[in-house]
C-alpha cells in the first residue's frame, strides 16, 4: 500500500493568493520530452489526450426539486427564477444548435433533472456524450446513455437533517445498483467528514464507484456547513486514507486532494477558466462555456458550472474538472508536477465520460500546485 | 537547432509539429495555410495550443508565455513569436 506524504509546503499554505506562478514553473530545465521518455507517463499522456475535444456547456433542466437541501447553490441568486422551458421539441433545436457551434458534452444540472427525463432523453440523443446531476431519488431511464453523479452528503441521519428527505442513501443505492452509469459524488461539508468511512464503507460493500467533492459556500452563505482551515486538513488526511484503503471503488488522486483541500480555493490556485471570471473570449472555456437556465438563456456574467457560488470559497468537483485540466502547461514544468496532472485529467474522464477507466495514479504523494511551493 | 532566423523554416516547422501532434488530416506542411485562423477555422482550442506550445519550447529552447495564447491564432502567428523569442 502506497503512503501518502504531505509535502512541508502544504502543511502551511501561504495565503498570498496567487491565480499564475512565476515564470519559473513553465521555464524549468524538464523539458516535455524528457518528461514523456518515461513510458508510464507518456502512455497516460496519450490515453487522455484523446479526449482534448470534449467541449462543454452546462443546463439547468427546472427549477423543480423533489428535495429542499441547507446550501443548495442553485436556490441562490435568479436563475431559480427562469420560466421553464418543457417543450422537448425546444429543446431538441437548442441542443443542436449547441452542437453545431462546438459543443460535445453536455452537464444537465439544477435544479433536478431526473423530474424532466423526456428532456435528458432529448439532451442525450443530440449530444450523446454528457453527465446528470442528480439527487438519485428518482431513476433516470437507462436509455439515457449519459454518466450519472448521485449526489451523497453523508448518512441517513445527516441527509433527514441537512436535505430533510428520508432514508436517501437507501434509495439512491436501490435507483442505481450495478447501474455502470452511476458514480456516487460524495460530498464533504464541515460537518460530515468523519461520518464519510461509514457511508464510503457502505456504498463500496455495495459495490458503487465513488469520487469526491467539496462543499463550497453559495455567496452570502455563513451556516455551518461552510469548510475552515481545520476541517480542510481534516478532510485531506481523511480523503489520502479513503483512496489508500478502497483504490478500486474510488475514483480520486492525491493531486485531487491537494486542490480541492487547499486553503485558497480553486480560483486563487489556478485562475478560474469560466467565463464569470475569465473575460477573455478567444480560445477555451471563455470562448465556449455557457450555463443555460431552464429557460434556455445564459448570462456571461453568471456563466460557470456552479454559479451563486462564492468564487473565494469554490472547491467544487466540477469547477477542478475544467480549471485543474485546462492548466496542462503549467503543470509541465516537472515530472512530478505533470504526472500529480495527469492523475487528475484521468481521474476527470473516469467520473465524467461513460466507458472511460481510470489507470492507477502515477503519482503518490502529495504534490503541490505549480507556484505554490516557496522552495 | 540554428540561430539563423529564417521565417519560412520556422513556418513549416510549426505546421510539422501541429499536424503531428493534433493529428490533423488532409493537409501537409506545404498545404497549411500559414493564415488561416487555427481557432475558428480549424477548430484547436487551448489544450491543442497548449501542447504545441510545449513542443516549440523543448524544441526551440523558448518560453512561451501561457498568457500569450490568445495571440497565437495562425501558424505565421506562431511563427512570428517563436522567430522573435529565438532572436
Amino acid at each position: 500500500m502506497k503512503t501518502l506524504v504531505l509535502n512541508q509546503a502544504e502543511k502551511s499554505p501561504e495565503s498570498k493568493p496567487v491565480s499564475k506562478p512565476d515564470s519559473s514553473a513553465s521555464t524549468g530545465t524538464t523539458r516535455f520530452s524528457d518528461i514523456l521518455s518515461d513510458p508510464a507517463v507518456r502512455e497516460r499522456w496519450e490515453k487522455v489526450r484523446r479526449y482534448f475535444f470534449l467541449r462543454e456547456s452546462t443546463y439547468d433542466m427546472t427549477s423543480r426539486c423533489n428535495i429542499r437541501c441547507d446550501g443548495c447553490y442553485f436556490y441562490e441568486g435568479e436563475k431559480q427564477y427562469a420560466e421553464n422551458n418543457s417543450d422537448p421539441d425546444a429543446w431538441r433545436r437548442h441542443m443542436t444548435a449547441e452542437k453545431e457551434r462546438g459543443i460535445t458534452y453536455a452537464v444537465l444540472a439544477g435544479a433536478e433533472p431526473s423530474l424532466v427525463p423526456e428532456l435528458c432523453q432529448v439532451c442525450s440523443d443530440v449530444i450523446p456524450l454528457g453527465a446528470i446531476a442528480t439527487n438519485g431519488v428518482q431513476p433516470i431511464p437507462t436509455s439515457v446513455g449519459y454518466k450519472i453523479h448521485i449526489s451523497v452528503w453523508g448518512n441517513d441521519q445527516t441527509s433527514r437533517r441537512v436535505r430533510h428527505a428520508a432514508d436517501l442513501l437507501k434509495k439512491q443505492m436501490e435507483n442505481y445498483r450495478d447501474d455502470p452509469r452511476a458514480i456516487i459524488v460524495y460530498t464533504f461539508t464541515r460537518e460530515n467528514i468523519d461520518e464519510s468511512r461509514e457511508v464510503i464503507r457502505t456504498l463500496v460493500k455495495n459495490n458503487f464507484k465513488v469520487t469526491f467533492n467539496v462543499f463550497s459556500a453559495p455567496v452570502g452563505y455563513q451556516g455551518h456547513l461552510r469548510h475552515t482551515p481545520d476541517s480542510l486538513a481534516h478532510m485531506r488526511s481523511t480523503m489520502s486514507a479513503l483512496i489508500n484503503d478502497y483504490p478500486r471503488h474510488i475514483i480520486y488522486s492525491p493531486y485531487n486532494t491537494v486542490a480541492h483541500t487547499h486553503t485558497l480555493g480553486l480560483h486563487s490556485l489556478y485562475g478560474c477558466s469560466y467565463p464569470r471570471r475569465n473575460p477573455s473570449k478567444t480560445i477555451g472555456l471563455g470562448r465556449s462555456f455557457r450555463q443555460y437556465r431552464s429557460d434556455l438563456t445564459w448570462d456571461r456574467q453568471a456563466a460557470c458550472c456552479v454559479p451563486d457560488t462564492d468564487c473565494d470559497d469554490c472547491r467544487h468537483y466540477a469547477a477542478g474538472s475544467a480549471v485543474v485540466t485546462a492548466r496542462l502547461f503549467r503543470h509541465a514544468a516537472s515530472s512530478a508536477t505533470f504526472k500529480a496532472w495527469l492523475d487528475y485529467v484521468d481521474t476527470y474522464l473516469a467520473v465524467w465520460v461513460a466507458d472511460y477507466s481510470k489507470g492507477t495514479n502515477l503519482c503518490h504523494h502529495l504534490v503541490p500546485p505549480p507556484g505554490r511551493n516557496p522552495a | 537547432m540554428t540561430n539563423k532566423i529564417d521565417g519560412d523554416a520556422i513556418i513549416r516547422r510549426v505546421a510539422e509539429v501541429m499536424i503531428n501532434e493534433l493529428k490533423l488530416e488532409d493537409v501537409t506542411p506545404e498545404t497549411f495555410d500559414a493564415d488561416v485562423d487555427l481557432i475558428d477555422e480549424i477548430g484547436i482550442d487551448s489544450m491543442d495550443l497548449a501542447t504545441v506550445a510545449l513542443v516549440l519550447q523543448d524544441e526551440y529552447a523558448i518560453h512561451i508565455d501561457e498568457d500569450d495564447y490568445p495571440k497565437l491564432t495562425t501558424i505565421r502567428l506562431i511563427a512570428d513569436y517563436v522567430g522573435q523569442r529565438i532572436k
